[in-house]
């Protein structure tokens, strides 16, 4: 029912697993990101793969699931603390269905399946994300909040405002699949 | 705002027929499907409004611990047995017991941080977090930069924090009242409930659970309103839950026979009221000489910031205290009249999993609307921005989605069955006969003549079975892009509809899997106002394959065998409201005189 979403098929690299990336987005160590298919990353977000963990080898920094969107001008960047006096970069894993607005700011810890994070949010450092939760538009979560599952937050700084119906995951499943069968290249 | 669809729930009412669209109470009985709930005993729509609910877990939203309904209960929780009437504000008010706390500036959640000096120099990050430092520590807020140091509350090691705040609390005058209040109510509450036939209980309620809460509370009301009763004469017996009882109250001599029964001893209270305000307590000459010298308008604390406090307080922002995290609860939901349960949600608190999970989405068809000429305008919009940013797709996009007076146009429904079995839908608009622009002063035919006329198929029309197989997972063609702009139009051609004049717009467009979308048109009036929004009822039939009737509640879908029909088909009807959005108004109708 709802009307395709065209974009332009020489922008988009589309993966093996189906993961659809802008070739307009800042994809910075992509060795240390993980895109779990059909995951699409939009024009201008900047990921931030190459802030990782001081020491040898290669570390996943950035995780994303299936069906996760990042919307256009999105910063994913992973959170970093001192702890006893050393600073360090920690990853961000972000669950399934995950759809983040544009213009969003995101430093959290996890991400569970099936949030929904609105335009303009800022979610700060180490913040744990619940399944099904939903992050209204403009809203700032301050530094290491947890915002419950099937909770709605809004506001600055992001605060609960309700429980979400019980249908929460199918109806983000089916929206979050149903984005990605509409995101489709123009014939040009 | 896009066009809607919205189901109705009767909420036990007699009345079989929703309100008029237009009416405010409309948005009180229409619902979007997926908040909706079906009983399968009673063959039946129920919403949040209706249902029964009851608490099956609390937990902490933030250190998520859980925390047993039992134990909830058993804890001594302070003041808020007296907002007991709401039930879910009750829910709300349980407190997180361990080392969780709000900042009582901004409501953020604030962390435990020590003395130690900040790190200073690459303005990376001021408070360092879980450093095991120097104390004395205390609860800083990484949003607003509140600390408790600066209200005096510090703490000598960084656990264990609600312990070492119990002691500020349990001396607080709020406390120590409530304590006196709890000792002063708490043999009339035990023998109270001891006695079965306590109060008077108008309300039925049939689940066993529900109906204990309700005595309890029952019983509190009863004692407070036995108080009311004698402090103000004339004012009867106040009991919310029976408003039958209530009405014999008013006016009537406090000397009636239950009053008597609920006499207690007079409470005095702790601290008399008139003295609390010497001390700055709830507007008295402290306050005033407070604001006398203020000098910034934020030493006053604002009114959401002392909102959680169930006693006056200090008025100024100096005396804010970090609050304890309210707990929140998972309910399980039951049926208002059958009792049956709808909802229980698995006991693990962040688990977003049901044992059971009885939703109407899964019962009734889907039904979304568009319009194509909206959507139409939309993607050309896109189509000339594809590839600039979005912000500047939003500006030109606007005016060709609206429904200007005086013209026609077409809508889409497109229903999607849950069921496994296929079904046959008719569909019925309710008729309009008000205008949506009521008037006093207009001529009265005008007022009657409806503001548009909606016309839809008005035969039967099938959607097939829903099978998994359809379910977009690896399907993405699908979408068949091909379709393009004329899809609409193909589609009503070849499908005729008894109609022949408007066989492009109105009839079965297209089928596809377990979808089906029919065409609708919308002829707007040139004085027409407000919004296209008409009520719906949708009935539909289906074959059920359960062979004996009487067994056909396992889980197919809603049942009412139909007397002259075999009785493995089944009918089900609902309402729905359909919202199309604002009619703009004509620009030659503006001379029009406007009410
Ligand atoms: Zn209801
Ligand atoms: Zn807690
Ligand atoms: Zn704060
Ligand atoms: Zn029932």
């Amino acid at each position: 029912m709802e009307p395709p979403i065209i974009y332009s098929k020489a922008e988009f690299i589309e993966t093996d697993t189906g993961n659809k990336v802008s070739r307009r987005a800042t994809i910075a160590g992509p060795q240390n990101i993980i895109l779990g298919g059909k995951t699409i990353i939009s024009s201008g977000a900047i990921i931030r793969g190459d802030l990782r963990r001081t020491g040898p080898g290669h570390a996943v920094v950035i995780s994303l699931g299936r069906y996760c969107l990042v919307g256009e001008g999105c910063v994913m960047r992973p959170p970093y603390k001192t702890y006893r006096g050393n600073f360090n970069y920690y990853p961000m894993k972000i669950g399934d269905h995950v759809h983040i607005g544009a213009n969003s700011v995101v430093e959290a810890a996890t991400i569970g399946n099936h949030v929904e994070i609105g335009k303009n949010c800022v979610i700060g450092k180490f913040t744990i994300i619940k399944d099904c939760a939903k992050i209204a538009d403009n809203t700032i979560v301050p530094p290491n909040t947890v915002i419950p599952a099937l909770a709605l937050f809004s506001g600055s700084p992001g605060r609960f405002v309700e429980d979400l119906p019980e249908s929460t995951q199918e109806m983000v499943e089916a929206q979050t699949k149903q984005y990605y069968t509409r995101f489709q290249p123009s014939e040009r | 705002m896009a066009p809607s669809v919205h189901y109705h729930c009767p909420c036990l009412s007699n009345s079989t027929t929703p309100p008029p669209p237009h009416l405010p109470s409309s948005s009180y009985s229409f619902h979007p499907l997926h908040t909706l709930f079906f009983c399968e005993e009673c063959d039946a729509v129920r919403c949040n409004r209706c249902v029964s609910v009851e608490v099956s877990t609390y937990y902490c939203p933030n250190c998520l611990f859980e925390v047993p309904s039992a134990s909830v209960r058993a804890e001594k929780n302070r003041f808020y047995l007296f907002v007991h009437k709401m039930p879910c504000n009750v829910l709300t008010r349980r407190r997180c017991a361990r080392n969780c706390f709000m900042c009582p500036n901004c409501r953020n959640t604030l962390s435990v941080v020590p003395s130690d000096p900040p790190e200073s120099g690459d303005g990376r990050l001021a408070v360092p977090i879980s450093t095991v430092g120097e104390p004395p520590f205390f609860l800083y807020c990484n949003h607003c930069r509140w600390d408790s140091a600066e209200v005096g509350i510090t703490f000598e090691k960084p656990t264990g924090l609600a312990a070492q705040l119990q002691k500020f609390e349990d001396s607080a005058p709020d406390s120590l009242e409530f304590e006196r209040l709890k000792d002063h109510f708490e043999p009339f509450i035990r023998a109270s409930s001891l006695s079965s036939s306590t109060t008077s209980h108008a309300v039925a309620h049939p689940s066993s659970a529900a109906h204990s809460h309700h005595l309890h509370s029952n019983s509190i009301t009863a004692a407070a309103s036995a108080a009311l009763a004698r402090d103000i004469p004339g004012v009867g017996k106040y009991n919310p839950l029976a408003r039958s009882t209530s009405s014999r109250g008013i006016g009537v001599s406090g000397r009636d026979r239950s009053v008597n029964k609920d006499e207690m001893a007079e409470y005095r209270s702790r601290v008399e009221i008139a003295k609390a305000s010497v001390v700055g307590t709830g507007g008295g000459d402290a306050d005033v000489e407070f604001m006398r010298h203020l000098e910034n308008v934020s030493e006053v604390a604002s009114l959401d910031q002392r909102w959680e406090n169930s006693w006056v307080t200090s008025l100024q922002t100096s005396d804010l205290k970090p609050l304890r995290i309210p707990l929140h609860s998972k309910r399980s939901k039951r049926c208002p009249a059958c009792t049956h349960i709808l909802i229980k949600p698995e006991q693990k608190a962040q688990s977003v999993r049901y044992k059971i999970k009885l939703v109407a989405a899964n019962y009734l068809p889907a039904i979304t609307v568009a319009l194509p000429h909206a959507q139409k305008a939309l993607t050309e919009a896109a189509k000339r921005t594809l590839g600039k940013s979005t912000s500047a797709v939003e500006d030109d996009k606007t005016p060709a989605t609206g429904m200007v007076a005086g013209k026609t146009y077409p809508f889409h429904l497109a229903l999607t069955n849950p069921l496994y079995d296929p079904i046959q839908v008719r569909l019925s608009p309710q008729r309009l006969n008000i205008s949506t622009a009521p008037s006093k002063d207009g001529p009265p035919e005008k007022a009657r003549r409806p503001p548009f006329v909606i016309s839809l198929p008005t035969s039967t029309f099938p959607i097939a079975a829903f099978a998994e197989a359809w379910e977009y997972d690896d399907d993405e063609d699908m979408f068949g892009v091909e379709e393009g702009d004329d899809f609409g139009i193909r589609g009503g051609a070849r499908e005729k509809d008894g109609r022949s004049t408007r066989s492009k717009t109105v009839g079965v467009l297209e089928k596809r899997a377990n979808v089906t979308i029919v065409g609708g048109e919308v002829v707007i009036g040139k004085e027409a106002q407000g919004n296209v929004k008409f009520n719906t009822l949708v009935s539909y039939t289906y074959r059920s394959d359960d062979p004996a009737p009487s067994e056909s509640n396992d889980g197919d879908g809603p049942s009412i065998p139909q007397g002259n029909k075999p009785p493995e088909v089944k009918t089900f009807a609902f309402y729905t409201v359909i919202d199309l959005g604002p009619i703009i108004p004509r620009e030659d109708s503006k001379s029009v005189p406007d009410v």
